[in-house]
């Protein structure tokens, strides 16, 4: 119990010192009076334009926490990464189409919806491939990933130089691949929560199976569990996470990596829960660089997959070191 | 009465019978040990019986039920099986593991998971990480997490394998006396323990059963000799029987 109210503690530290940090910073004091309804332009700010994307940043950081832990039990390494299935190289395809192809829908819908069918349809593509290749295990997928991953980074770079102009920058391209999370309205907002809470909702059923997974194929066949199926719905379940998390936050890289490493130092191995605090790990830290990200450098604004990258290779260095001495 | 039946058995990978028509007929209780040297397809047998392998063509069957219609989580509650090597990916908790051998049964109170750990002498281990246990403590915890449910059935393969002297007898010993009213069915290497302990002896080779029945008509036959290629001296001192290769 301990645990989880340390958790949710540092999570709403987190929510507050993002709300507080931008270009202007606010005291504590200035956030209490803008949500009791202050009516300066300040205070508006705050609640209109700040705390939307601080609440967007925690929600994609709890959507990669859950995806990270679901893949790394599903492959049973910790050293695995949401985006190995080519779910991120199929996202970011669905963005590059919707950036730089001209189909008269408003492209702050089209681009979520392509990077979401993008994200979805590489892994289908990935289980295919695997099927085929007659593999349909964990160890068949990541190669098919890493496979499905690499075509599909060349035909985003094909594109990317085949279609871009002088109207059109590579910039908006790029800084979307190098992550970010927009500010949204409170309906899209709305929606993200939703999604954020079906996609817990989905993961956590598969809590169970993904301890039984853990003690080894035969352990787990013998134990009931159908694993190949198992395994198939569990990374369609992860990629549909991890697609909604790219669909509002673009690439960002190695949450899904670190959050269940941390969740783990607090609540061990088992699932059920380790998926909820993988999940407020993941939020705390995209709040925490979506900060840094708007706060560093004002005005400018520091790609969030930048920092997430700058601060996540030594971590995973770090693991990578920890994981060959022992 | 049968609890465990197979009927003509053939599974087949790159062209070779792993197992050719294998039929048996086991239960509902007692100890059965299989025995048979390297590549006999021991361990093909017991994952085909165990539901984990899907037989090429043939067909087993737990009571009257064909074992593949069967749900994963039916058979599970139906066959226990004891992998001949375990190492869980992530260092749970004893009481974590053993909780989730009692699961697939259904859920589990706290008062019933005390009772499993009293059951198999593990309630002082509890709090403890896998890694941090001795071969003859791991064999403990993995046999509490299998029969946890009280499967009829009981399919070990080698469990006792990499274990000390000590510890290997106390394994089998344990696994001979679930053999009293349930079925458990046990893959061995080591012949002496096989035919001291098991009531029933089979023995395998190139896929084959070559001979099975009961261990003291089993000891005494040439086919044992001819499966492992070997020519046994058969010493008998009072209950104690010993086979030992004539070269030595």
């Amino acid at each position: 119990m301990k645990v989880w109210l340390a958790l949710a503690l540092i999570l709403v530290g987190a929510l507050a010192l993002a709300v507080c940090a931008g270009h202007e910073w606010a005291t504590p004091f200035d956030l209490v009076r803008a949500v009791a309804g202050d009516a300066d332009i300040r205070s508006r700010l705050l609640v209109e334009w700040r705390m939307p994307r601080v609440l967007a940043a925690a929600f994609v950081g709890l959507l990669l926490g859950l995806g990270g832990a679901v893949f790394q039990g599903v492959f049973r390494n910790p050293l695995a990464e949401p985006y190995l299935l080519g779910s991120a190289g199929g996202a970011a395809l669905g963005a590059t189409i919707a950036l730089l192809v001209p189909v008269g829908v408003p492209q702050s819908l089209l681009l979520p919806l392509l990077a979401f069918a993008g994200a979805w349809g590489a892994t289908v593509f990935v289980i295919a491939v695997s099927r085929v290749a007659g593999a349909v295990d964990a160890a068949g997928m990541l190669l098919a990933g890493v496979a499905v991953a690499a075509m599909l980074g060349a035909l985003r770079s094909f594109l990317m130089l085949a279609l871009s102009d002088d109207t059109i920058s590579l910039q908006v391209v790029l800084s979307w691949v190098l992550g970010g999370v927009q500010t949204p309205t409170w309906a899209v907002l709305g929606l993200l929560a939703i999604i954020s809470g079906a996609c817990f909702g989905l993961t956590m059923r598969l809590a169970g199976g993904l301890d039984v997974l853990g003690l080894g194929e035969s352990m787990a066949t013998g134990f009931g569990l159908e694993v190949k199926r198992f395994v198939a719905w569990a990374v369609l379940a992860g990629s549909v996470v991890v697609a909604a998390a790219v669909a509002f936050g673009g690439l960002v890289a190695f949450v899904g990596l670190a959050a269940p490493h941390i969740a783990r130092w607090f609540v061990g191995p088992m699932h059920r829960p380790l998926l909820p605090a993988s999940a407020l790990v993941g939020a705390c830290i995209v709040t925490i660089a979506d900060a840094i990200a708007r706060a560093a450098l004002p005005p400018a604004e520091i790609p969030l997959g930048l920092i997430t990258a700058v601060a996540g290779g030594p971590f995973f260095i770090l693991l990578l070191a920890h994981r060959l001495r022992t | 009465m049968t609890v465990l039946s197979a009927d003509g058995l053939f599974l087949r990978r790159g062209g070779a019978n792993l197992l050719a028509g294998i039929s048996l007929s086991l239960g509902p209780n007692g100890s059965v040990a299989v025995v048979g040297p390297n590549g006999a397809g021991k361990s093909m047998l017991l994952k085909v019986l165990a539901g984990l392998l899907p037989p090429t063509t043939g067909q087993v069957r737990i009571g009257d039920q064909d074992l593949l219609r069967l749900s994963g989580a039916d058979r599970a509650r139906q066959i226990g099986y004891l992998p001949q090597y375990f190492e869980p990916h992530w260092d749970l908790t004893i009481a974590d593991l053993v909780r989730l051998g009692a699961e697939r049964a259904g859920s589990v109170t706290k008062t019933a998971l005390e009772e499993i750990m009293a059951r198999f002498e593990l309630a002082t281990l509890q709090g403890r990480r896998w890694s941090t246990l001795s071969g003859g403590e791991r064999a403990r915890v993995l046999l509490a997490m299998v029969l946890a449910v009280d499967p009829p059935a009981l399919l070990a393969d080698e469990p006792a394998a990499s274990l000390d002297i000590r510890h290997r007898i106390d394994v089998v010993r344990s696994l001979v006396r679930r053999g009293t009213d349930r079925l458990c069915v046990v893959v061995m290497h080591d012949l002496d323990l096989a035919f001291r302990f098991f009531e029933r002896i089979v023995v395998m080779d190139r896929g084959y059963i070559v001979a099975a029945g009961h261990a003291q008509d089993i000891f005494d036959d040439v086919c044992l000799d001819a499966a492992f290629g070997v020519k046994f001296e058969r010493l008998k001192a009072g209950r104690y029987s010993l086979l030992r290769p004539a070269c030595l």
